[in-house]
This record gives C-alpha cells, structure tokens and sequence, in this order.
C-alpha cells in the first residue's frame, strides 16, 4: 500500500458517501462592490455594449479569448459632471466552476480593480445549466451566504484564476473595440 | 447575581463580519474579518488585499517586473537589490532548503517550464546548469546574487507569506477575527474555531472536514487542479529536486504550522518526500496530514505525522 506507511498510520478512514457535495458562496452584491471599487461616485448610469459578430470577432482576436455573449453589462461611474471610470459585471464559465465577478476601469482603459461577487463550484453538469445558476442570482441582499455553512474553508487545490484573468483581457479589449 | 453576562454573545451581536475574494497570486484570495463597523472592516479587507498584491508584483514569475524576474534575468551578472519581502522570502526558502536537504528548492524553475507549468521567458538563462539552492546567495542590504545562472521561483512559498502579511494587517486594524485563503493556503486568528475541509483527492469537487483550526495556518498541496499530462503521467507542479521530475498526483497534503509560509513550504517537502519529512516537521513544531485516496475501498486514508511518533 502506502509508501509512507511506517511514517505515517492511518488515522482514519473517510467514506467517499460523507463528502460533502457542490460549494458556493455570495460575496458582495453589485451596489457594496460599485462602491466599494469607486467610493468616490454619486451615480452609476448603465452603459450596456452590444456586440455584432463582427466586433466579437475583433476582441477575439485582439484578446485570444472567446466572446460568449453579444452583450456586456456596464455601467458609468459618475461623481457630477465627472466621469471616474467603468464599472463591468462579468461571468466566467470553468470545469468545475462559475464565477461572477466585476472588473473597474478608469477612463482610459487601465484596470483599476476585480472583485468576485460570487462563486460556485459543482460536479460540472449543472454549471451551464441556465435555471440552476439563475437560483442563486440576486436571491441574498447583502453579506456572504454560503450554500452549505460548514464549509467555510477549503484548504487544498490551488484553484486557478486562469478563467477570470481571461476575462478581464476580454473586457479590457472590449473597451478598445467599442468602450473608448 | 441575577444577571448573567455572556460576554460571547454581546461580542457577536456588535461585530461585523465581511468576506471579499478576488483573483491574486495565480488563484482565488478570499479574506475574512470581523470588526466592530462594516467601514472599519471594510478598509482592514482592503488593507489585507494591498499586502497581497504588493507580495504579487514583488513574486510573480509570470510578471517581468518581478523581483524574481529581476534576479532570474539579471541576479547571475551581478549583485542585485531586492525588496526587504523578497529577502525574507528567500531567506525562510534558503533555511527551508538547508532544514529538508533540498528537498525544498526554489530553483526548480527551469523543470517546471519544460513541464509547462512556468512560462518560457526570453530574456532568461537557456544553459542547463547544475546549480541549486547553494547557488542562490543572499548577501547584507538585501542583496542577492546567483553563482550559477539558474531560475527560481517563488511560487511555492511566497503564497504562505502573502497571507502571513494579510493577516498582520487583519490584525493591525484592530479585527477581532479573521481568515485569509489563498488557493489553499490558509491563516486564522480569533476566538471561534474554523472548520478546515480539504478535496477528495479523486472527487475533487467534494470535500472532506479535516480538522478544526483556532489559530495559525494551514496549507494544502496537491495536484487535483493544477496536474498536467506529461510522458503518459499525470504529474503535479511539485518538483523533486533530488530527482528533478514532477511528483505524480493523487494524494494531498495538508501541513499545519504557526505561519502560513512555512506551512507553504513543508507541503512540498512532506509531498515530495514523506519518509524523510518527520525531522523537519518536527524542526518546524509542524504537523502533516496526508489524504490518499483507496480505489479498493472508495474511501480516503488520512494518515497523521503525529500518531506515528
């Protein structure tokens, strides 16, 4: 068996059934991270891009990643007569995950910051699942909520953030194609 | 006396508890804090995210700018200064070497960009030289210079220390708790206990409760999401120095120490090297806490440093 077992006894034996399944929490809601991300703005006017094929193809190609959708939700962060930059609400589609998450740009393009709004993990299926990512969205006003409250932490697995740096380069072309 | 004080209650009604994430250090940064007003709580958040993104700019490989970019380029030709963390960093990686006989080794970079792991930068050393972690000498002012031109890289330490910083600033803020994780790498302080669950090493997606963690951190190592395929063999970006191949995945690791960056780093010696890791586990006043999976049996084996000694 284990080459490590003169070193090492088995403390215990977990069954797989007692694992716990899916993980998701809620971070933030799009208000707490508009102002968190632009402290300073007094309103946030929606600005939505829609996308031809022909400008997809565009950040295609400028970014290296694929456009999912035609539309991109922004608004325009706003102090006044000023404007203090844009405000992105994205979503990344991973094996095992699906995250929600904002990007803050300044007004020329610089990315000023990402925050996560929410996360979820699962078996994989259910992720591209519409009615089931449509369950979770909006359904907490305010804090963190997680779907089971025991598993608070995971120690293991650098997940990687590979999904949502890809998206950020998406969005940071997006504003050069259609944005600037 | 008729009044009773539950001074733990009273605590929890005024605090206010916030947890933020975002894309850091190659992963997911979650930070955790409870604090007496949600701006106070907010700020110490933000403040905790600034110290991980300064250890990002000053560590990435991925990143030019780097310090390790800095020294990977420029470090063989001559002496170079480098931002007192990077020096502390490199210094806890050089004990850790010495600690573990270099089964830790920060200069394994080279074998994790023919794994693919690592980008292939054009400006570094192609040469394969012999060199390791003796060659990477760390010099007063905090300079460091490479007797041999080899790459390092940081990765698998400087995530524990960014979260060591992270909490120190939790804590500076006046934050009654708090919890930083970072892909795995995990820190706590405060009164309640947490929970730590770690990935069934073949059901990635699900978890198993492991241990409860009061104070101090806890690190996990294994390959579930980061494996590559590589010569007909699943393998993890932990090197083994002594060997110079990838370790193949399958278990996970999980070490508990004071701070974060040494547990960190022992996850890749207990890893690499479980027989030999007891001593420095021990050195370390560290425990580890291997999960291996049983096909026979679907289950998972948790075996535990210290039941064995």
């Amino acid at each position: 068996m284990s080459k490590h077992n003169w070193l090492m006894l088995p403390a215990l034996i977990v069954p797989a059934a007692i694992a716990a399944p899916a993980y998701a929490v809620q971070y933030q809601t799009l208000e707490l991270a508009q102002k968190a991300l632009f402290p300073e703005a007094a309103q946030f006017v929606r600005a939505d891009v829609m996308m031809t094929n022909e400008v997809r193809q565009q950040i295609e190609k400028a970014s290296g990643v694929r456009v999912r959708n035609a539309l991109q939700q922004v608004w325009r962060a706003e102090a006044g007569s000023r404007m203090l930059g844009w405000f992105v609400l994205d979503e990344v589609i991973g094996k095992h995950e699906f995250i929600t998450y904002v990007v803050a740009l300044q007004p020329d393009g610089a990315v000023k910051g990402v925050d996560i709004l929410e996360y979820r993990e699962t078996h994989g299926s259910e992720i591209k699942n519409e009615k089931w990512r449509a369950q979770f969205i909006g359904k907490k006003q305010g804090e963190a909520f997680r779907l089971d409250e025991d598993i608070a932490n995971i120690s293991g697995a650098t997940l990687s953030c590979k999904n949502i740096s890809n998206g950020v380069k998406r969005i940071v072309a997006t504003y050069q194609a259609v944005m600037k | 006396m008729n009044i009773t004080l539950e001074p733990q209650k009273l605590q929890q009604a005024s605090t206010v508890e916030l947890v933020r994430a975002r894309p850091l250090l190659g992963t997911i940064v979650e930070i955790s804090a409870c604090g007496c007003a949600a701006a106070q709580t907010q700020a110490a958040i933000a403040q905790a995210f600034a110290e991980i993104e300064k250890v990002h700019a000053l560590m990435s490989y991925h990143d030019e700018d780097s310090d390790v970019s800095r020294i990977n380029r420029e470090a063989f030709d001559a002496e170079l200064q480098v931002d007192v963390h990077t020096w502390r960093v490199l210094r806890a990686a050089r004990l850790m070497a010495e600690a573990s006989n270099g089964v830790f080794d920060i200069s394994v970079a080279r074998q994790l960009t023919r794994l693919g792991f690592l980008p292939d930068h054009a400006g570094f050393p192609k040469t394969q030289c012999r060199g390791d972690w003796r060659d990477i000498v760390l010099l007063p002012d905090n300079r460091v210079r490479l007797a041999c031109d080899l790459s390092i890289d940081l990765s698998g330490i400087a995530k524990g220390y960014a979260v060591d910083l992270a909490i120190q600033a939790l804590s500076a803020a006046g934050m009654s708790a708090g919890r930083v994780n970072a892909g795995g790498d995990l820190r706590v302080f405060g009164a309640a206990g947490q929970h730590i669950h770690v990935r069934d090493p073949a059901a990635h997606t699900h978890t198993i409760p492991l241990l409860e963690l009061t104070h101090g951190a806890a690190a996990t190592s294994a390959g579930y999401y980061s494996e590559r395929l590589h010569q007909g063999h699943m393998v993890t970006p932990i090197i083994h120095p002594h060997r110079k191949a990838a370790c193949e995945s399958g278990r996970s690791v999980t070490v508990l120490a004071k701070d974060c960056m040494t547990a960190d780093a022992l996850t890749k010696v207990v890893y690499a090297n479980p027989r030999g890791a007891a001593a420095v586990l021990k050195s370390y006043k560290a425990r580890a806490l291997i999960v291996e999976h049983d096909p026979l049996r679907g289950a998972c084996h948790i075996f535990d440093s210290q039941q064995a000694e």
